[in-house]
Protein backbone atom coordinates (compact mmCIF):
# COMPACT_ATOMS: atom_id res chain seq x y z
CA UNK A 1 0.00 0.00 0.00
CA UNK A 2 1.46 3.41 -0.51
CA UNK A 3 1.90 6.10 1.37
CA UNK A 4 -0.97 8.28 -0.31
CA UNK A 5 -3.66 5.42 0.46
CA UNK A 6 -2.50 4.72 3.79
CA UNK A 7 -2.60 8.25 4.61
CA UNK A 8 -6.20 8.70 2.42
CA UNK A 9 -7.55 5.66 4.99
CA UNK A 10 -6.36 7.40 8.00
CA UNK A 11 -8.31 10.79 6.86
CA UNK A 12 -11.17 8.93 6.21
CA UNK A 13 -10.81 6.81 9.51
CA UNK A 14 -10.32 9.92 11.61
CA UNK A 15 -13.11 12.06 10.06
CA UNK A 16 -15.56 8.75 10.65
CA UNK A 17 -14.15 8.41 14.14
CA UNK A 18 -14.72 12.01 15.09
CA UNK A 19 -18.16 11.96 13.81
CA UNK A 20 -19.29 9.19 15.66
CA UNK A 21 -17.61 10.15 18.88
CA UNK A 22 -19.17 13.64 18.74
CA UNK A 23 -20.89 14.61 22.42
CA UNK A 24 -23.27 16.96 20.72
CA UNK A 25 -26.84 18.01 22.81
CA UNK A 26 -29.82 20.12 22.19
CA UNK A 27 -33.31 21.24 23.08
CA UNK A 28 -35.71 23.08 21.86
CA UNK A 29 -38.46 23.04 25.17
CA UNK A 30 -36.12 24.56 27.95
CA UNK A 31 -37.21 25.99 30.64
CA UNK A 32 -36.37 29.85 31.72
CA UNK A 33 -37.93 31.48 34.91
CA UNK A 34 -37.21 35.18 35.92
CA UNK A 35 -37.81 36.67 39.48
CA UNK A 36 -38.12 40.61 39.86
CA UNK A 37 -38.27 42.74 42.84
CA UNK A 38 -40.45 45.42 43.46
CA UNK A 39 -41.19 46.66 47.22
CA UNK A 40 -43.20 44.21 48.94
CA UNK A 41 -43.81 42.54 45.96
CA UNK A 42 -41.89 40.00 43.38
CA UNK A 43 -42.96 38.38 39.82
CA UNK A 44 -42.29 35.59 37.52
CA UNK A 45 -42.17 35.14 34.17
CA UNK A 46 -41.64 31.94 32.94
CA UNK A 47 -40.81 30.04 29.25
CA UNK A 48 -40.56 26.95 28.20
CA UNK A 49 -39.34 27.63 24.56
CA UNK A 50 -35.44 27.70 25.90
CA UNK A 51 -33.43 26.61 22.80
CA UNK A 52 -29.95 25.49 22.99
CA UNK A 53 -26.93 23.14 22.07
CA UNK A 54 -23.78 21.83 24.18
CA UNK A 55 -21.54 20.52 21.85
CA UNK A 56 -18.59 18.83 23.64
CA UNK A 57 -16.14 18.33 20.55
CA UNK A 58 -16.64 22.21 19.56
CA UNK A 59 -16.66 22.98 23.39
CA UNK A 60 -19.99 25.21 22.31
CA UNK A 61 -22.58 26.00 24.70
CA UNK A 62 -24.93 28.12 22.85
CA UNK A 63 -28.68 29.07 23.79
CA UNK A 64 -30.96 31.42 23.28
CA UNK A 65 -35.03 32.73 23.65
CA UNK A 66 -37.84 34.08 21.96
CA UNK A 67 -38.56 37.19 24.25
CA UNK A 68 -41.94 37.14 23.58
CA UNK A 69 -42.68 33.65 24.77
CA UNK A 70 -41.89 34.98 28.48
CA UNK A 71 -45.11 35.01 30.06
CA UNK A 72 -45.61 36.74 33.62
CA UNK A 73 -49.71 35.63 33.54
CA UNK A 74 -50.49 39.85 33.47
CA UNK A 75 -50.92 40.89 30.02
CA UNK A 76 -50.40 44.56 31.10
CA UNK A 77 -47.20 43.46 32.91
CA UNK A 78 -46.10 41.08 29.67
CA UNK A 79 -46.89 43.92 26.94
CA UNK A 80 -45.02 46.75 29.36
CA UNK A 81 -42.08 44.12 29.61
CA UNK A 82 -41.67 43.45 25.81
CA UNK A 83 -41.82 47.33 24.77
CA UNK A 84 -39.39 47.86 27.85
CA UNK A 85 -37.34 45.28 26.34
CA UNK A 86 -37.99 46.41 22.30
CA UNK A 87 -38.58 43.03 21.33
CA UNK A 88 -39.58 44.26 17.83
CA UNK A 89 -35.90 45.37 17.34
CA UNK A 90 -34.09 43.05 20.11
CA UNK A 91 -36.46 39.51 19.91
CA UNK A 92 -33.69 37.07 21.40
CA UNK A 93 -31.86 37.05 25.06
CA UNK A 94 -29.11 34.51 23.83
CA UNK A 95 -25.74 33.36 24.94
CA UNK A 96 -22.98 31.94 23.78
CA UNK A 97 -19.91 30.71 25.19
CA UNK A 98 -17.91 27.52 25.99
CA UNK A 99 -17.49 25.53 29.33
CA UNK A 100 -14.08 26.42 31.25
CA UNK A 101 -14.43 23.72 33.83
CA UNK A 102 -13.88 19.97 33.28
CA UNK A 103 -16.62 17.38 32.50
CA UNK A 104 -16.73 13.73 32.83
CA UNK A 105 -18.10 12.29 30.12
CA UNK A 106 -18.09 8.98 32.05
CA UNK A 107 -20.34 9.98 34.83
CA UNK A 108 -23.76 9.96 35.39
CA UNK A 109 -23.40 11.63 38.45
CA UNK A 110 -24.35 15.45 38.46
CA UNK A 111 -21.33 17.65 38.02
CA UNK A 112 -21.03 21.48 38.93
CA UNK A 113 -19.56 23.37 35.94
CA UNK A 114 -18.74 26.44 34.59
CA UNK A 115 -19.67 28.02 31.70
CA UNK A 116 -18.23 31.53 30.25
CA UNK A 117 -19.18 33.84 27.12
CA UNK A 118 -21.46 36.37 25.70
CA UNK A 119 -24.59 37.40 26.98
CA UNK A 120 -26.96 39.46 24.78
CA UNK A 121 -30.22 41.15 25.78
CA UNK A 122 -32.00 44.72 24.39
CA UNK A 123 -29.07 44.77 22.19
CA UNK A 124 -26.27 44.92 24.39
CA UNK A 125 -23.67 42.22 24.98
CA UNK A 126 -21.74 41.28 28.25
CA UNK A 127 -19.04 38.56 29.20
CA UNK A 128 -20.61 36.93 31.79
CA UNK A 129 -19.70 33.29 33.88
CA UNK A 130 -22.40 31.18 34.75
CA UNK A 131 -21.84 28.46 37.43
CA UNK A 132 -24.54 25.47 36.79
CA UNK A 133 -24.84 21.54 36.83
CA UNK A 134 -24.81 19.15 34.32
CA UNK A 135 -26.16 15.08 34.41
CA UNK A 136 -25.16 13.29 31.37
CA UNK A 137 -27.51 9.82 31.69
CA UNK A 138 -27.21 7.75 28.84
CA UNK A 139 -28.50 10.24 25.23
CA UNK A 140 -29.82 13.30 28.19
CA UNK A 141 -28.10 15.61 28.75
CA UNK A 142 -29.38 17.60 32.24
CA UNK A 143 -29.27 21.47 32.80
CA UNK A 144 -29.04 23.41 35.87
CA UNK A 145 -27.62 26.79 35.70
CA UNK A 146 -28.96 30.02 37.28
CA UNK A 147 -27.24 33.83 37.46
CA UNK A 148 -27.93 37.23 38.52
CA UNK A 149 -27.78 40.37 35.74
CA UNK A 150 -28.42 43.87 36.12
CA UNK A 151 -30.73 44.83 33.89
CA UNK A 152 -28.92 48.55 34.07
CA UNK A 153 -25.85 46.76 32.17
CA UNK A 154 -28.25 46.03 29.41
CA UNK A 155 -29.10 49.55 28.99
CA UNK A 156 -32.82 48.44 30.04
CA UNK A 157 -34.03 51.04 32.42
CA UNK A 158 -36.03 49.21 35.31
CA UNK A 159 -40.05 49.82 34.50
CA UNK A 160 -42.16 51.37 37.01
CA UNK A 161 -45.14 49.57 38.25
CA UNK A 162 -47.38 51.88 40.00
CA UNK A 163 -44.92 54.15 42.09
CA UNK A 164 -42.54 51.78 42.66
CA UNK A 165 -39.76 50.53 40.17
CA UNK A 166 -38.57 47.45 39.22
CA UNK A 167 -35.33 46.04 41.28
CA UNK A 168 -32.59 46.51 38.77
CA UNK A 169 -31.23 42.93 40.02
CA UNK A 170 -33.03 40.04 38.22
CA UNK A 171 -32.44 36.28 39.17
CA UNK A 172 -32.69 34.08 35.77
CA UNK A 173 -32.87 30.21 36.35
CA UNK A 174 -32.61 28.07 33.42
CA UNK A 175 -33.26 23.99 33.35
CA UNK A 176 -33.31 21.97 30.18
CA UNK A 177 -32.98 18.18 29.46
CA UNK A 178 -30.87 17.84 25.94
CA UNK A 179 -31.30 15.12 23.80
CA UNK A 180 -27.86 13.78 22.09
CA UNK A 181 -28.22 14.62 18.68
CA UNK A 182 -28.13 12.52 15.32
CA UNK A 183 -25.06 12.73 13.37
CA UNK B 1 0.71 8.67 -10.30
CA UNK B 2 3.72 10.97 -10.35
CA UNK B 3 5.58 11.95 -6.69
CA UNK B 4 4.57 15.44 -7.34
CA UNK B 5 0.86 14.40 -7.60
CA UNK B 6 0.50 12.58 -4.88
CA UNK B 7 2.32 15.10 -2.93
CA UNK B 8 -0.30 17.53 -3.57
CA UNK B 9 -3.22 14.81 -3.17
CA UNK B 10 -1.74 14.36 0.47
CA UNK B 11 -1.65 18.18 1.13
CA UNK B 12 -5.04 18.98 -0.12
CA UNK B 13 -6.61 15.88 2.11
CA UNK B 14 -4.13 17.00 4.79
CA UNK B 15 -5.86 20.64 4.65
CA UNK B 16 -9.60 19.17 4.56
CA UNK B 17 -9.06 16.82 7.82
CA UNK B 18 -7.26 20.10 9.71
CA UNK B 19 -10.26 22.32 8.18
CA UNK B 20 -12.53 19.49 9.86
CA UNK B 21 -11.54 19.56 13.28
CA UNK B 22 -11.02 23.31 13.46
CA UNK B 23 -14.37 25.16 15.47
CA UNK B 24 -16.64 27.31 13.62
CA UNK B 25 -18.56 28.44 15.97
CA UNK B 26 -20.59 30.91 13.62
CA UNK B 27 -21.44 27.74 11.91
CA UNK B 28 -22.25 25.70 14.63
CA UNK B 29 -24.54 28.13 16.55
CA UNK B 30 -28.10 27.79 16.40
CA UNK B 31 -29.73 29.55 13.77
CA UNK B 32 -32.22 32.32 15.32
CA UNK B 33 -35.80 31.56 14.66
CA UNK B 34 -38.81 33.09 16.06
CA UNK B 35 -40.88 30.81 18.73
CA UNK B 36 -43.43 33.56 18.61
CA UNK B 37 -45.43 34.40 15.05
CA UNK B 38 -48.58 36.03 15.56
CA UNK B 39 -48.36 39.18 18.57
CA UNK B 40 -51.44 40.81 19.44
CA UNK B 41 -52.02 44.19 18.36
CA UNK B 42 -51.89 47.39 20.53
CA UNK B 43 -54.92 48.23 22.77
CA UNK B 44 -57.83 50.47 20.77
CA UNK B 45 -58.52 51.78 23.62
CA UNK B 46 -56.82 53.40 27.06
CA UNK B 47 -59.38 52.33 29.42
CA UNK B 48 -62.75 50.16 30.12
CA UNK B 49 -64.84 52.76 29.13
CA UNK B 50 -64.03 55.19 26.31
CA UNK B 51 -66.69 57.68 27.84
CA UNK B 52 -69.94 56.18 29.07
CA UNK B 53 -69.83 53.08 26.73
CA UNK B 54 -67.76 50.05 27.45
CA UNK B 55 -64.82 49.15 25.56
CA UNK B 56 -63.58 45.91 24.74
CA UNK B 57 -60.37 46.46 26.91
CA UNK B 58 -60.61 43.79 30.00
CA UNK B 59 -58.15 44.36 32.85
CA UNK B 60 -55.07 41.89 32.89
CA UNK B 61 -55.52 38.90 35.14
CA UNK B 62 -54.97 39.55 38.87
CA UNK B 63 -55.39 43.31 37.96
CA UNK B 64 -58.29 45.46 40.15
CA UNK B 65 -59.06 48.29 37.86
CA UNK B 66 -60.98 51.23 39.65
CA UNK B 67 -63.04 53.91 38.20
CA UNK B 68 -64.55 57.15 39.46
CA UNK B 69 -67.30 58.36 36.73
CA UNK B 70 -68.51 62.24 37.11
CA UNK B 71 -70.79 64.23 35.20
CA UNK B 72 -72.33 67.53 35.72
CA UNK B 73 -75.39 69.64 34.85
CA UNK B 74 -75.01 71.66 31.48
CA UNK B 75 -72.72 74.22 30.69
CA UNK B 76 -75.35 76.46 29.16
CA UNK B 77 -76.38 77.37 32.62
CA UNK B 78 -73.79 79.39 32.69
CA UNK B 79 -71.38 81.02 35.15
CA UNK B 80 -74.25 81.46 37.05
CA UNK B 81 -74.46 77.75 37.46
CA UNK B 82 -70.74 77.66 37.09
CA UNK B 83 -70.97 75.80 33.75
CA UNK B 84 -73.13 73.10 35.42
CA UNK B 85 -71.12 71.89 38.38
CA UNK B 86 -73.38 73.88 40.67
CA UNK B 87 -75.74 71.64 39.45
CA UNK B 88 -74.12 68.68 41.15
CA UNK B 89 -72.84 65.14 39.79
CA UNK B 90 -74.06 61.92 39.09
CA UNK B 91 -71.28 59.92 40.12
CA UNK B 92 -70.20 56.16 39.25
CA UNK B 93 -67.98 54.09 41.16
CA UNK B 94 -66.81 51.05 39.93
CA UNK B 95 -64.36 47.88 40.34
CA UNK B 96 -63.57 45.34 38.01
CA UNK B 97 -61.46 42.85 38.53
CA UNK B 98 -59.52 40.43 36.06
CA UNK B 99 -59.90 37.20 36.48
CA UNK B 100 -57.84 36.36 33.62
CA UNK B 101 -56.37 38.21 31.04
CA UNK B 102 -59.73 38.00 29.26
CA UNK B 103 -62.53 37.34 31.40
CA UNK B 104 -62.97 40.40 34.28
CA UNK B 105 -66.50 40.65 36.58
CA UNK B 106 -67.17 44.27 37.67
CA UNK B 107 -69.42 46.17 40.17
CA UNK B 108 -70.27 50.16 40.25
CA UNK B 109 -72.85 52.86 41.87
CA UNK B 110 -74.04 55.43 40.58
CA UNK B 111 -76.15 58.66 41.80
CA UNK B 112 -78.89 58.49 39.67
CA UNK B 113 -81.74 56.51 40.93
CA UNK B 114 -78.64 54.56 43.17
CA UNK B 115 -78.57 52.01 40.63
CA UNK B 116 -76.26 49.02 41.51
CA UNK B 117 -74.77 47.16 38.46
CA UNK B 118 -73.06 43.80 38.51
CA UNK B 119 -71.06 43.12 35.32
CA UNK B 120 -69.34 40.36 33.06
CA UNK B 121 -66.70 40.59 29.98
CA UNK B 122 -65.02 38.19 27.88
CA UNK B 123 -62.78 38.58 25.12
CA UNK B 124 -63.53 36.29 22.56
CA UNK B 125 -60.92 37.31 20.01
CA UNK B 126 -58.24 39.55 20.15
CA UNK B 127 -56.44 41.47 17.21
CA UNK B 128 -53.23 40.30 15.65
CA UNK B 129 -50.38 42.37 14.15
CA UNK B 130 -50.75 39.66 11.59
CA UNK B 131 -53.72 39.17 9.17
CA UNK B 132 -54.79 36.60 11.07
CA UNK B 133 -57.43 37.86 13.59
CA UNK B 134 -57.80 41.11 12.15
CA UNK B 135 -60.33 42.36 15.18
CA UNK B 136 -60.88 42.10 18.42
CA UNK B 137 -64.48 40.82 19.76
CA UNK B 138 -66.04 41.00 23.36
CA UNK B 139 -69.22 39.73 24.81
CA UNK B 140 -70.45 41.94 28.20
CA UNK B 141 -73.78 41.25 30.43
CA UNK B 142 -74.87 43.32 33.37
CA UNK B 143 -77.43 44.23 35.75
CA UNK B 144 -78.48 47.09 37.16
CA UNK B 145 -80.42 47.11 40.76
CA UNK B 146 -82.13 50.39 41.06
CA UNK B 147 -81.84 51.07 45.36
CA UNK B 148 -84.09 53.46 46.14
CA UNK B 149 -86.07 53.44 48.81
CA UNK B 150 -89.58 54.54 49.96
CA UNK B 151 -90.83 53.71 45.91
CA UNK B 152 -92.79 50.66 47.38
CA UNK B 153 -91.02 48.63 44.43
CA UNK B 154 -90.24 44.81 44.58
CA UNK B 155 -86.93 43.25 43.84
CA UNK B 156 -88.06 42.21 40.86
CA UNK B 157 -89.46 46.08 39.70
CA UNK B 158 -85.47 47.68 40.27
CA UNK B 159 -83.85 45.24 37.86
CA UNK B 160 -82.47 46.33 34.25
CA UNK B 161 -80.55 43.91 32.36
CA UNK B 162 -77.58 44.77 29.42
CA UNK B 163 -75.92 42.75 26.83
CA UNK B 164 -73.53 43.93 24.06
CA UNK B 165 -71.01 42.42 21.84
CA UNK B 166 -68.18 44.39 20.85
CA UNK B 167 -66.28 44.58 17.73
CA UNK B 168 -62.74 46.78 17.86
CA UNK B 169 -59.84 47.26 16.00
CA UNK B 170 -56.69 49.32 16.09
CA UNK B 171 -55.35 51.29 12.37
CA UNK B 172 -51.78 52.22 13.73
CA UNK B 173 -53.18 55.59 16.20
CA UNK B 174 -56.91 54.81 15.77
CA UNK B 175 -59.37 52.82 17.35
CA UNK B 176 -62.62 51.82 16.21
CA UNK B 177 -65.54 49.68 18.21
CA UNK B 178 -69.10 49.38 17.21
CA UNK B 179 -71.20 47.57 19.74
CA UNK B 180 -74.70 46.78 19.05
CA UNK B 181 -76.34 46.41 22.18
CA UNK B 182 -79.63 45.30 23.91
CA UNK B 183 -81.22 46.26 27.32
CA UNK B 184 -84.42 45.28 28.97
CA UNK B 185 -86.07 47.29 32.14
CA UNK B 186 -88.63 44.79 34.26
CA UNK B 187 -90.23 48.05 35.03
CA UNK B 188 -90.91 51.00 32.64
CA UNK B 189 -93.47 53.80 33.03
CA UNK B 190 -96.00 55.07 30.44
CA UNK B 191 -95.24 54.80 26.94
CA UNK B 192 -91.51 53.51 27.84
CA UNK B 193 -90.30 51.13 26.22
CA UNK B 194 -88.92 47.43 28.08
CA UNK B 195 -87.20 46.98 25.32
CA UNK B 196 -83.93 48.91 23.75
CA UNK B 197 -81.57 48.35 21.28
CA UNK B 198 -78.66 50.65 19.90
CA UNK B 199 -75.82 50.68 18.12
CA UNK B 200 -72.40 52.17 20.15
CA UNK B 201 -69.50 53.83 17.94
CA UNK B 202 -66.52 54.70 19.19
CA UNK B 203 -63.39 56.00 17.64
CA UNK B 204 -60.15 56.93 19.81
CA UNK B 205 -57.32 58.98 18.25
CA UNK B 206 -53.94 58.73 19.77
CA UNK B 207 -52.12 62.54 19.35
CA UNK B 208 -48.87 60.59 21.13
CA UNK B 209 -48.08 58.04 23.81
CA UNK B 210 -49.77 60.45 26.73
CA UNK B 211 -52.59 61.77 25.03
CA UNK B 212 -55.54 60.98 22.77
CA UNK B 213 -58.95 62.48 21.31
CA UNK B 214 -62.02 59.61 22.12
CA UNK B 215 -65.25 60.65 20.80
CA UNK B 216 -69.12 58.35 20.93
CA UNK B 217 -72.35 58.04 19.53
CA UNK B 218 -75.03 55.94 20.73
CA UNK B 219 -78.62 55.92 18.17
CA UNK B 220 -81.33 54.13 19.57
CA UNK B 221 -82.70 51.83 17.10
CA UNK B 222 -86.29 51.05 16.55
CA UNK B 223 -88.92 52.07 19.19
CA UNK B 224 -87.05 54.50 22.00
CA UNK B 225 -88.60 56.09 25.32
CA UNK B 226 -90.95 59.05 24.38
CA UNK B 227 -88.39 62.41 24.68
CA UNK B 228 -85.38 60.59 24.41
CA UNK B 229 -82.45 61.22 22.06
CA UNK B 230 -78.77 59.97 21.37
CA UNK B 231 -76.27 60.46 22.86
CA UNK B 232 -73.08 61.79 21.94
CA UNK B 233 -69.81 62.68 23.79
CA UNK B 234 -66.28 63.74 23.44
CA UNK B 235 -62.89 63.47 25.26
CA UNK B 236 -59.66 64.60 25.67
CA UNK B 237 -58.05 61.36 27.65
CA UNK B 238 -54.55 61.43 29.90
CA UNK B 239 -52.69 58.21 29.89
CA UNK B 240 -49.99 59.03 32.60
CA UNK B 241 -48.91 55.15 32.74
CA UNK B 242 -50.85 54.95 36.19
CA UNK B 243 -54.38 56.39 35.66
CA UNK B 244 -56.05 57.56 32.74
CA UNK B 245 -57.92 60.66 32.90
CA UNK B 246 -60.49 61.36 30.63
CA UNK B 247 -62.34 65.32 30.50
CA UNK B 248 -64.93 65.24 28.25
CA UNK B 249 -68.51 66.76 27.27
CA UNK B 250 -71.13 64.76 26.92
CA UNK B 251 -75.03 64.90 26.27
CA UNK B 252 -76.07 62.30 28.77
CA UNK B 253 -75.64 62.56 32.43
CA UNK B 254 -76.24 58.91 32.91
CA UNK B 255 -73.71 56.40 32.62
CA UNK B 256 -74.36 52.82 32.29
CA UNK B 257 -75.63 51.99 28.46
CA UNK B 258 -78.62 50.91 29.21
CA UNK B 259 -79.69 54.20 31.16
CA UNK B 260 -77.87 56.07 28.80
CA UNK B 261 -80.63 54.50 26.15
CA UNK B 262 -83.52 54.95 28.00
CA UNK B 263 -82.88 58.57 29.85
CA UNK B 264 -80.68 60.58 27.32
CA UNK B 265 -82.97 63.96 26.21
CA UNK B 266 -80.25 66.17 25.20
CA UNK B 267 -78.74 67.06 21.95
CA UNK B 268 -75.10 67.49 21.77
CA UNK B 269 -74.94 69.25 18.83
CA UNK B 270 -77.54 71.82 19.62
CA UNK B 271 -75.35 73.08 22.54
CA UNK B 272 -76.80 70.49 25.73
CA UNK B 273 -74.12 69.31 26.46
CA UNK B 274 -72.20 68.97 30.14
CA UNK B 275 -68.69 68.53 31.18
CA UNK B 276 -67.20 65.13 33.10
CA UNK B 277 -64.52 63.93 34.00
CA UNK B 278 -62.99 60.13 34.61
CA UNK B 279 -60.52 58.23 36.35
CA UNK B 280 -59.35 55.05 35.69
CA UNK B 281 -56.52 52.92 38.00
CA UNK B 282 -55.36 49.52 37.60
CA UNK B 283 -53.75 48.13 40.90
CA UNK B 284 -52.09 44.54 40.12
CA UNK B 285 -52.88 42.38 43.44
CA UNK B 286 -51.20 39.60 42.50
Amino acid sequence: MTTFKRAAILIIFLLISSSVNAQSFMTEEGDVEFTSSVPLHTFTGTSSQLKGLIDFDENLVDFYIDLQTLDTGNGRRDRDMYSTLNVEDHPFAEFTGKLTSDFNQDSDSAQKVTVEGEFTVHGVTREISVDGELTLNGDVLKLRAGWIINITDYNIEPPGILFYKVDEEMDIKIEAELQKTEE
Amino acid sequence: MSIIVKQLALKILAAVFLFSLAPEVSDAQLKRERSVTSVLAEPAFSATKNIGISTIINPSGGDLHYSILHTFGLVDGGIDRFYGLDDGANTRLGLIYGVTDRFSIGVGRMTFRKVVDISAKVNLMQQTKDAGRPVSIALKGATGISTVSGQGLDFNERLSYFTSVMFARKFNTVGIQLTPMYSYFNRVLGEDEQHLFGLGMLLQVDLNERLNLSWEYLPVLGNRNPGTDDAMALSLNIDTGGHVFQIFFASSQWHNEQYIMANNSDRFWEGDFRFGFNIHRVFGLF
